[in-house]
């Protein structure tokens, strides 16, 4: 065989594994799309006899407190606390920790709150860079500000972690809004399981475009840039279906961590909140399985879609890079480092399909789809592929891909309807195909850069700038 | 192979019709679902303001009852039911009104079809003594069928129909946890006594029977929002040799005290409330438990037993050689009726365990004035470093450090300035700074720099330092200017 033949044998296979692959993901997509829309349509008829009420009323209800790390958070970080203190969960504490800003976050909360600078006793349970202070004011007992030194995320959550006082601690980003009731209801599959459940995961929803008033979102409303609109898409599609399915699964190894619950006594057994990685939130969870599997421990992590928690998406693209190319590489990160669990049948449906599906899908797929952009057009360039056919294809991509998303907005209409105006369906229902074209390929350039980097041992967090809700 | 590729071309170009037909039909069912939700959202609103002020009339009184019961009693549709339900639940009514609302339910057939719903199937019903279940029930025994069955719990729970217990009871047994869960919850609602105990027996289930799907914490709310008056029933719980039920039981018995006294100052446990019975298990048995976490939850409602031996259990309880039970003792300690005892408390400053520490400070600052005194005198007599910096920590939290000064600047050279100087070689000194800065007299800057002026402590040598160069009052800076020049050599260094 000359290099000729070896060139078009190797595209033929590359074209065939493509379509292969493209069959696989989108089969699985689908799978989880239907399974999420039976399991999220009977959760929204179940919610109607759950019984809120009962939960906040009850002196069974463990405390929580809400963990915030924050750092050049300046502009939304008074805001966010002041929204949080709002809400409405019995015995809830408020634990803001900022990582050493450089801006005026502490100052700004300190000036804010009245708060007091405090000299009291840091016990740390996980190893954490040093406190600086704490600040507290005598009269919002229930509101504590710790300051330290800059170590990352992981290492403010770890410090929250070891000052927090309750059962259970709920992570937040600071530039979350929580609905009211969100804490409740996040904590409510944990009160009605009779299995110990060691983390709760809510919906993230997009705030742009929101009104915001009082640190409340009180009208739903969709962004203005093209950029943001998709994203609404996005986290419809991964929220929704992504999550939900894996959840009625059993196979959840993502949980967001700007908003989810977690037994504070088995992240600190299974090691707290890594540093090692930059998305400390999947780490923490597929560190939990870990755990859970070497200690004969039966536990449960759920995804549930009611309790809401708005946050702010990027607007700009070189925000939406830093965000993307992250998560990827944390991803990345996460499943190289717990890379035991791939066909281990110790874990379970984890380690069979979770697990692979996140490695040969999310992560590696970005690599695979990245080279299918070049090397099927390529092929086409060879002739090895009919024009027809090629055109057949790369449409049946766009249109899978819409329908994907397709379904997820008809899901949220089917469920919560956020989106009260037929005009706002609509135009969901039109980016949700759009999206296909220009913004797909927009986030996999970013992912491929975020495997790029992991490869290449870049470790260096990227700070996406938020503007904060507009009041 | 070209014949090869024309197949596969005709197959993906099938595929894209398929897909395409399929997201058409999802668009279109969204727009469908969107127009019907809109127009029965229209519809209930209509309805609503039609009769919303019926409803809301007769719930007050204003609209006489056989008069609104006709009006609501007329309305058509085939959904009926779904709407009166709706609208009559949907209403925020006070305990008052809660008779009015059963009646109206009762009479317009509501509470008939939710006990029908509820009975449908589910397991709970024993065999032989099936009921003929009307045509339109029994259409919900399948699979989803659990969600009609708990939604008729639940309503029944909300009007708190007094005589639907005995269903809410077998429901208790339900395949589906939804159902078991709910029931629970309506028959804590109702608080028929005689629910009480099916509801023990439900715990046991869940405890004993590690395969049970209804959890834990479900039944245990239930439970608790008992009346304390239920407690008896709990004796042979507390007797019971599985060491998870006594600790059920007694946590139970903790938090029906507990509830009940946090609407009452004064509260105390004495009969009728609580039977002598259960007075002498707490005092002699309980409080002995092999189970640790026995007697540590044990500990509060001891703390409220009016017998003149609670105080003693108490002692005994705050030296366990188990932390968490020294804990909760400290704890159950905070009530003004042991002030006196404030003694014992103060000995477990010096806990190994850090969090007894915080918690016997805590009890001692809610004793006021003669707490606080105990608190000050142990950390001024103490050489216990983590004893000091635990009260110091609670001193901080609890915002006493103006008054302490405040006292410092009445009283000169008194305890206030002893603590006050240890709290400085502690090096807990951020928050007196900031309250000196903050104070509006000068007095106290100007004794506080005369007594402290030279101490080593750096943010106190900071706050010399910002004083000698920028106070704008000369006396001030000239003192912070000696302080600072007579300071020891190697702070200054």
């Amino acid at each position: 065989m000359d290099w000729r033949q070896i060139f078009y044998h190797s595209m033929n296979m590359f074209n065939v594994f493509i379509v292969a692959y493209f069959f696989l993901v989108n089969g699985t997509y689908t799978w989880l799309m239907l399974l999420s829309l039976a399991t999220t349509w009977i959760h929204a008829r179940r919610l109607g006899y759950q019984g809120l009420d009962e939960i906040r009323e009850s002196v069974v209800t463990p405390p929580a407190t809400i963990v915030i790390p924050a750092w050049n958070e300046q502009d939304i970080v008074v805001n966010s606390v002041r929204s949080i203190l709002k809400t409405d969960y019995p015995g809830l504490e408020v634990l803001v920790v900022d990582d050493g800003s450089t801006d005026e976050t502490l100052q700004r909360l300190v000036d804010a709150f009245d708060l007091i600078k405090m000299d009291l006793t840091f016990r740390p349970r996980i190893a954490t860079h040093a406190v600086r202070g704490f600040y507290a004011n005598p009269n919002i007992p229930n509101l504590l500000v710790i300051n330290k030194e800059n170590g990352g995320k992981p290492d403010a959550l770890n410090v929250g972690l070891s000052m927090c006082r309750t059962p259970y601690f709920c992570t937040l980003d600071t530039d979350c809004i929580l609905e009211r009731d969100a804490l409740l209801r996040l904590m409510r599959p944990i009160i009605r399981s009779p299995i110990n459940t060691v983390a709760s995961g809510g919906i993230v929803r997009i705030m742009n475009g929101c009104e915001v008033r009082d640190g409340q979102v009180v009208r739903v409303g969709l962004p203005k840039t093209l950029l943001e609109r998709f994203q609404v898409v996005e986290y419809l599609r991964s929220f929704l279906y992504g999550r939900t399915g894996w959840d009625a699964l059993g196979g959840t190894l993502i949980m967001s961590g700007a908003f989810a619950v977690f037994h504070r006594e088995s992240v600190i057994e299974s090691g707290g909140f890594a540093q090692d990685t930059v998305t400390e939130d999947m780490d923490l969870i597929v560190q939990l399985h870990r755990w859970a599997a070497s200690s004969g421990r039966k536990i449960k992590m759920v995804f549930t879609s009611d309790p809401v928690c708005w946050t702010e998406c990027p607007s700009s693209l070189a925000n939406l890079g830093r965000q993307r190319r992250r998560w990827q590489m944390g991803l990345c990160q996460t499943l190289w480092k717990n890379s035991e669990i791939l066909f281990n049948r110790k874990y379970g449906l984890i380690g069979m399909i979770s697990y692979p599906f996140q490695l040969y899908v999310e992560a590696l797929g970005a690599v695979v789809e990245f080279l299918g952009y070049f090397m099927v057009p390529l092929a086409l360039l060879f002739g090895m592929v009919p024009p027809t056919l090629y055109v057949l294809f790369v449409c049946l991509a766009l249109l899978y891909g819409g329908f994907l998303s397709i379904g997820a907005v008809l899901l949220e209409d089917l469920t919560y309807r956020r989106y009260p105006r037929y005009r706002d369906l609509a135009t969901l229902m039109l980016y949700a195909f759009l999206e296909n074209i220009g913004y797909r390929q927009v986030i996999l350039y970013y992912r491929f850069q975020g495997v790029a980097r992991f490869l290449s041992g870049f470790r260096q967090w990227e700070k996406v700038i938020h503007v904060g809700a507009q009041e | 192979m070209p014949f090869l590729i024309e197949h596969i071309s005709e197959a993906v170009l099938a595929m894209n019709v398929l897909v395409f037909l399929a997201a058409c039909l999802l668009i279109v069912t969204a727009f469908l679902r969107r127009r019907g939700r809109t127009k029965y959202f229209h519809r209930i609103d209509a309805l609503r303001r039609q009769y919303g002020p019926t409803i809301s009339g007769v719930l007050d009184g204003k609209v006489e009852f056989g008069k609104g019961l006709g009006i609501l009693a007329a309305m058509a549709g085939s959904d009926r039911v779904q709407v009166l339900e709706l609208l009559l639940l949907e209403q925020k009514i006070d305990p008052s009104q809660l008779p009015i609302m059963r009646q109206l339910c009762q009479d317009l057939g509501l509470v008939d079809i939710w006990q029908e719903q509820l009975e449908a199937s589910g397991g709970g019903k024993k065999s032989g003594e099936s009921r003929a279940t009307p045509n339109r029930i029994r259409g919900i025994s399948g699979r989803f069928g659990y969600m009609i069955r708990a939604s008729g719990a639940n309503n029944l729970g909300i009007i708190r129909h007094q005589p639907s217990w005995p269903l809410l009871v077998r429901a208790l047994g339900d395949v589906h946890p939804d159902v078991a869960s709910v029931a629970a919850r309506s028959l804590a609602a109702i608080g028929e006594p005689e629910s009480f105990k099916p509801l023990l027996d439900c715990l046991y289930n869940v405890v004993l029977n590690t395969s049970s799907q209804v959890s834990l914490r479900s039944i245990k709310m239930a439970l608790v929002s008992f009346p304390l008056e239920q407690a008896t029933l709990l004796v042979p719980s507390l007797r019971h040799l599985h060491r998870r039920i006594r600790f059920l039981a007694v946590d139970m018995i903790r938090e029906m005290v507990e509830r009940r006294a946090a609407v009452n100052d004064e509260f105390v446990l004495a009969p009728p409330t609580f039977t002598p019975e259960l007075s002498e298990l707490f005092l002699t048995r309980l409080n002995d438990d092999e189970n640790p976490d026995v007697r540590a939850r044990a500990a509060p409602v001891i703390a409220y037993l009016a017998d003149p031996r609670a105080a003693y259990a108490l002692q005994t309880l705050l030296g366990d050689k188990e932390w968490f039970v020294r804990l909760h003792a400290a704890r159950a300690f905070a009530k003004r009726k042991y002030e006196s005892r404030a003694y014992f408390i103060a000995s477990r400053l010096c806990d190994p365990q850090w969090m007894v520490r915080e918690a016997s400070a805590q009890t001692l600052l809610s004793f006021g004035r003669q707490g606080l005194s105990q608190l000050y005198d142990y950390a001024l007599t103490t050489t216990d470093r983590y004893s000091k910096e635990q009260i110091a920590d609670e001193i901080q939290r609890a915002g006493l450090i103006p008054e302490l000064l405040a006292q410092y600047e009445l009283d000169g050279k008194g305890k206030e300035f002893e603590l006050l100087e240890q709290l400085a070689d502690l090096g807990i000194t951020s928050y007196i700074l900031e309250a000196v800065e903050g104070s509006c007299g000068r007095n106290l800057r100007t004794r506080f720099l005369a007594d402290f002026g030279r101490h080593p402590d750096l943010q106190i040598r900071t706050w010399v330092r910002g004083l000698a160069s920028g106070n704008p009052i000369s006396k001030l800076r000239h003192r912070a200017t000696v302080a600072r020049a007579t300071a020891p050599q190697a702070e200054r260094a």
